[in-house]
């Protein structure tokens, strides 16, 4: 009896203290959404008002757009040109990047060498090369994509290379000492290691890889977002260049919405607080 | 002469010196030898190579001159079949306690069934039963250090080298942590050489001190420490014998300090 007494209250608190979590927790939300929300509306009342709305178009005009593009199925073949694009070519400078960096990263003697050109090759602006990457791929999805994983290539390598080199000389000792091979030095210590540094390479790479794209299109394609968007703007159809835009927003954030997931997994050690039991 | 486990024999070691065409000799002609079973502590002022010495005895650091031999085997690579406990716990962050403690067994394919106890009887033995799941970033500096014991204890290793290991430790959690290692290293007959700059320490561990010079440091003194075990590391004036064991200790010690060099 005096246990369902002490009980009751308690289980009460704990359900009041959820619902006021849930409830901060919804303010935060609506605090958030709110500037975005904000502008909108002030984009909506002063096109037409403050600027014309052929410069601007309006939130409204591009839902519409946007409706219209989808509904007809005249934006799919550009979203499905661009969307293979952007995965090959980030999938590719990732993965360059990662056995670009790790490798230099692991041999001091390769990266005496080969740093130096690394370096020469990261101050090099890639945009500059898009009208060669054409000449030299073709007008199809082959220049984007190497535009696009040079980009990401860079990034990722030299957040790779820093993990590396970043590991504790004295952690890899003692775990050779502890009795690991290379292979098992690889796997448990500087795989681990440099984990970190590849998520942060991959989350900065993703807004790269679209750049990359975009601009490949831009210089020259048959089909594409980036050739939508531009064809949008010379023809004064400021519409249609936001609903592109909204487009590739919408990939971007889905994308870093999938790399938000995989950190939490690969690297759960340390959101992890030190929030732990104080005892000797 | 069976019973040696770890001989240093005429060690020296010169360390190229950041802007002088000169080496500096930071250990010159040390030899002493660690029996089984036997706790040795080195103790020598900042900056005298003690740490070197532990360096080279795992595989480390292959010295200017003389050899370090384990059980008469020259060491000239890593040596597999010490254990090191660093001054910093150095756990793998990424790895929860229980996984740490189990990496030396799988780095030498101990079976998956046989890991598991092993496991946790050295989380047992050193105190940590109930944190298996925890990340390192998770304990305290003290359960850390305790769970770095572990990890070397777990695959019984011949010598376990331990350096400076309670040196960033507040002083109750040090004298808890040396309580608990005398009884853990009696338990197990572990042959263990502790580096320390702590006389007190090093009197109320080890069965023998080395006793190191400043640069280049020569040895000073060997000397056996025989106050009875167990010994108690919350009292240590209470230990019979323990003041003169202390003074023929800081005798050698103190011409060291009293030279007045800059460390």
């Amino acid at each position: 009896m005096t246990e369902m007494t002490y009980d009751a209250p308690e289980r009460n608190a704990t359900s009041r203290r959820r619902f006021a979590a849930n409830a901060a927790k919804l303010l935060q939300w609506l605090l958030k959404l709110l500037p975005g929300v904000a502008l909108l509306f002030f984009w909506q009342w002063a096109s037409g008002r403050l600027i014309k709305e052929i410069y601007v178009s309006k939130p409204t005009a591009i839902a519409q757009r946007l409706y219209e593009l989808f509904a007809s199925g005249e934006i799919y073949p550009h979203l499905w040109t661009t969307g293979q694009e952007l995965v090959l070519g980030y999938v590719i400078g990732v993965a360059g990047g990662v056995i670009g960096g790790y490798t230099l990263g692991r041999s001091p003697r390769l990266a005496r060498i080969f740093e130096p050109y690394v370096m020469a090759f990261y101050g090099v602006p890639k945009i500059a090369l898009a009208p060669l990457f054409i000449i030299w791929f073709g007008i199809g999805m082959g220049s984007k994509i190497a535009l696009a994983s040079i980009m990401v290539f860079f990034l990722v390598f030299y957040n790779v290379f820093a993990g590396v080199r970043s590991v504790d000389r004295e952690l890899v000792n003692l775990t050779l000492i502890m009795g690991a091979n290379q292979r098992q030095l690889t796997y448990h210590v500087f795989l681990p290691a440099a984990a970190p540094f590849v998520m942060l390479g991959m989350r900065l790479a993703i807004p790269y890889s679209v750049i990359g794209v975009i601009v490949g299109e831009f210089t020259s394609s048959a089909q594409g977002l980036g050739l939508f968007i531009h064809e949008a703007s010379s023809t004064y159809d400021p519409a249609g260049v936001f609903a592109g835009i909204v487009v590739l927003l919408a990939f971007v954030a889905s994308a870093n919405f999938l790399a938000s997931r995989l950190e939490g997994r690969l690297l759960r050690w340390r959101s992890l607080s030190g929030a732990g039991p104080i005892d000797i | 002469m069976s019973d040696r486990v770890l001989a240093f024999d005429g060690i020296g070691q010169d360390f190229p010196a950041p802007g002088q065409r000169t080496n500096i000799r930071v250990l010159d002609g040390i030899s002493f030898a660690v029996d089984r079973g036997k706790f040795v502590a080195v103790i020598g002022p900042s900056g005298c190579g003690k740490s070197t010495l532990l360096q080279m005895a795992a595989g480390l650091l292959i010295p200017t001159r003389g050899a370090v031999h384990h059980r008469g085997r020259k060491v000239s690579a890593i040596n597999t079949e010490v254990g090191f406990v660093p001054q910093q716990a150095q756990l793998l962050p990424w790895k929860t306690l229980a996984e740490n403690v189990e990496l030396p067994l799988l780095l030498r394919s101990v079976a998956a069934g046989k890991r598991g106890e092993r496991v946790a009887n050295a989380l047992g033995a050193v105190g940590l039963k109930g944190f298996e799941r925890h990340y390192p970033s998770q304990l305290s500096g003290g359960m850390q250090k305790r769970g770095s014991i572990a990890r070397t204890l777990v695959y019984r290793p011949d010598v376990i080298l331990m350096d400076e290991p309670f040196g960033a430790l507040d002083a109750q959690t040090r004298m808890v942590m040396q309580s608990d290692l005398q009884s853990l290293s009696m338990e197990a007959g572990a042959t263990v050489v502790f580096v320390t700059h702590d006389i007190t320490e090093a009197v109320l561990l080890a069965d023998h001190v080395v006793v190191l010079s400043q640069r280049p440091s020569r040895i000073l003194a060997n000397i056996q420490i025989d106050l009875p075990r167990p010994r108690n590391m919350f009292e240590p004036f209470r230990n019979p014998g323990f003041e003169p064991a202390y003074d023929a200790v800081w005798t050698e010690f103190r011409s060291q300090i009293d030279t007045g060099r800059v460390h």
